[in-house]
């Protein structure tokens, strides 16, 4: 009994601490194809599964695949924890891929393992993580996130009419991209828009976590009775900033921000948010792969080249960063064209 | 007076005094904070947390620890929008029936584990957490159900108030129909706890496990209830939950246990089983909901958050073990 006791808590604790990592990675990853037609086998390691942003994304992988017939699939960790995502790319080295694309959760703990994949002669590309971009062979963005900043920063204003108190959230102050768009909104506001006043020191956080933008979100109105528009950083916060503004029925907050059109679509419509922005995550993977592919196939990567989806025809490549011009507008006309 | 202090505890006096004086200081810097808009926002935002809570108190009242809960209600809550949305069955009670009976069947599995093998409650639940939720992931789906693909019935059910009102800026607040569950499961955990020998079987098995054994009480029902019951608990807060923010991640719960854990220890429950009351643990809900929700009202920034949150709390969370040590040695006792 003793004996069964020690083997069945060696085998939970195991459990709890391996997580599933392995076995959704299994699960995900399509049956091997024969070894005789020498296909390359690209592999896209996203943040986590069972987002929509990621589902999308996993439909433009899915979609190169088809395409350039290659062996192109996505896996990722159950939830957003850097170590298993590392675990995953540390397996696919050891199952000897040809390429890995990577949406890390953190760059910083990312980088040993992606080293290791480079010096086994893999080819690694990396999609929101300039940080990572020495080390790498390119990290694709989708704009310069300054600019993306200002597209925010023109729509609050827009919605605003220039003036009035506002406010908004970042996902956490720690996230790079989240504080480089509110930095280059804030400035940008300061200068073309003086009347405009942000009645907080920092952004709030949400942590991605809706359940608190949304009690946040809340509180903010009652804090400041007469602000006239929120922005979120965060697809959460903006979406939560909607959901609260229509159990409120208020309109006279303008929202804006980063969000997706099956999260934010139905507020868009009625007129609750004024405008989201983001990226089509299925085009970031399929340019992803397509820069490795160009890469397997010893093609160089150059300033100017057309990389086949709307707003890469024309990327930018500062040192090994390749930069497109993709964002994308929601409003109430364009939302209902998109699905994830 | 004397009556009252049959119901209220030292303890609970000093956590109504540290909700009252944090109050008034919140007001002080904002008067949006005392306003009948923001009790009832509060009271929603609060309503899962005082649900789930009521079962964390069963269980540390028995000796355990569950941290398995938050899975449960993920996959209660998820499951039952998914099949909601496959079967085309858009009703609120279909949601509740089926998120509760997969609480249970999942609460049985935690029962069965921790007495048949006689394992610590926390590793147990440590291991079945991590069970649960991958399976949901794996056989289930993680993909994320957004506003629009949610089932009518849990959207009207989030959004649905008891009666409304209209404020001077003209925006619509109310009292949340999450009030009916809320008051219900109270109401049911206090007369179980208090007015069944199931109850004190709970309390029993918390105090000495060998001596509820030897008065008789069958130790293999009263786990059995105890954790099906958290697991019933954990179903009703995940179709709440779900319905609440009108989008559910997969994972959105997964990995708060020790937040909802440390409210209802701040209620005064004992880690070491057989204390801890029904008022503690609301007030112990409040303190916590207070500290992470009044940052904007006081105007600290988001930097503050953490530093803030951890210091009142350590500060409460000391003031009432102190005053209780003071007590009991004031009363010649030195068992803590």
């Amino acid at each position: 009994m003793k004996r069964l006791l020690v083997v069945v808590s060696v085998l939970i604790i195991a459990f709890s601490t391996l997580g599933f990592a392995p076995a959704s990675a299994v699960a995900s990853a399509p049956a091997a194809p024969a070894q005789a037609d020498k296909k390359y086998e690209i592999v896209m390691v996203a943040k986590m599964e069972g987002v929509s942003w990621f589902d999308d994304m996993r439909v433009g992988v899915e979609q190169f695949g088809k395409d350039y017939n290659v062996n192109a699939y996505q896996i990722a960790p159950d939830t957003g924890d850097p170590a298993k995502q590392a675990q995953m790319v540390e397996d696919l080295i050891a199952k000897g891929v040809d390429a890995i694309l990577v949406v890390p959760n953190d760059p910083k703990s990312m980088e040993p393992v992606l080293k290791k994949a480079k010096e086994k002669g893999i080819v690694v590309v990396t999609h929101e993580a300039q940080a990572l971009a020495p080390i790498v062979d390119y990290d694709l963005e989708a704009f310069k996130n300054e600019d993306f900043g200002v597209v925010m920063g023109k729509a609050l204003a827009e919605a605003m009419g220039g003036e009035g108190k506002y406010t908004g959230f970042v996902g956490a102050l720690t996230m790079e991209t989240h504080m480089q768009w509110f930095n280059a909104m804030q400035e940008y506001l300061k200068k073309e828009y003086p009347k405009m006043e942000f009645v907080s020191k920092q952004p709030y956080e949400d942590n991605n976590d809706e359940k608190a933008a949304y009690a946040k979100v809340q509180e903010i109105l009652k804090t400041y009775p007469d602000l006239k528009g929120m922005f979120g950083n965060s697809a959460s916060s903006t979406t939560m900033e909607g959901l609260v503004m229509k159990e409120k029925n208020n309109k006279n907050i303008k929202v804006v921000g980063l969000s997706l059109p099956s999260m934010a679509g139905e507020y868009i419509k009625d007129g609750f948010i004024q405008q989201a922005q983001c990226w089509r995550p299925a085009d970031a993977g399929y340019v992803s792969a397509l820069i490795a592919l160009n890469i397997l196939k010893g093609e160089k990567i150059t300033d100017g080249m057309d990389l086949k989806k709307p707003g890469y025809e024309k990327v930018i490549l500062d040192k090994k960063i390749i930069y497109g011009n993709a964002p994308l507008i929601l409003t109430k006309d364009t939302v209902d064209k998109y699905d994830f | 007076m004397k009556r009252l202090k049959k119901y209220i505890n030292q303890n609970e006096w000093y956590l109504m005094g540290i909700i009252l004086i944090y109050s008034i200081i919140v007001t002080t810097q904002n008067s949006g904070f005392f306003t009948l808009e923001n009790f009832f926002d509060v009271l929603k935002g609060s309503s899962g947390m005082i649900i789930l809570a009521m079962g964390i108190l069963v269980v540390l009242l028995s000796g355990g620890i569950d941290l398995s809960f938050t899975a449960i209600a993920m996959f209660g809550g998820y499951s039952a929008a998914r099949l909601m949305m496959a079967t085309k069955i858009d009703n609120l009670a279909f949601a509740f029936v089926v998120s509760a009976v997969i609480g249970i069947l999942l609460g049985a599995v935690n029962a069965l584990i921790i007495h048949k093998f006689h394992l610590p409650t926390m590793i147990a639940t440590l291991g079945t957490s991590s069970l649960f939720s991958g399976i949901m992931t794996t056989f289930i789906g993680t993909k994320t159900i957004t506003v629009g693909m949610m089932p009518k019935s849990l959207r009207a059910f989030g959004g649905f108030r008891l009666f409304e009102m209209v404020n001077d800026a003209g925006s619509t607040y109310g009292l949340t129909v999450f009030i009916i569950p809320v008051v219900i499961v109270v109401v049911v955990t206090w007369f179980i706890l208090y007015k069944t020998m199931l109850g004190r079987g709970v309390i029993a098995l918390g105090n000495s496990e060998e001596a509820a054994k030897r008065s008789g009480f069958n130790l293999f029902w009263i786990r059995m209830f105890i954790y099906t019951y958290v697991g019933l608990l954990a179903g009703i807060m995940g179709v709440i939950y779900v319905a609440e923010v009108n989008s559910v991640y997969a994972v959105a719960l997964y990995g708060t246990e020790l937040t909802y854990i440390a409210a209802v220890v701040i209620g005064g429950a004992k880690l070491t089983g057989g204390e801890g009351k029904i008022l503690g643990t609301l007030l112990g809900v409040i303190i916590v909901r207070l500290l992470n929700s009044t940052l904007v009202f006081l105007g600290l920034t988001s930097s503050w958050n953490g530093f803030f949150t951890g210091a009142v709390l350590l500060f409460s969370v000391g003031l009432t073990s102190y005053m209780s040590r003071l007590r009991s040695r004031r009363n010649l006792t030195f068992t803590d």
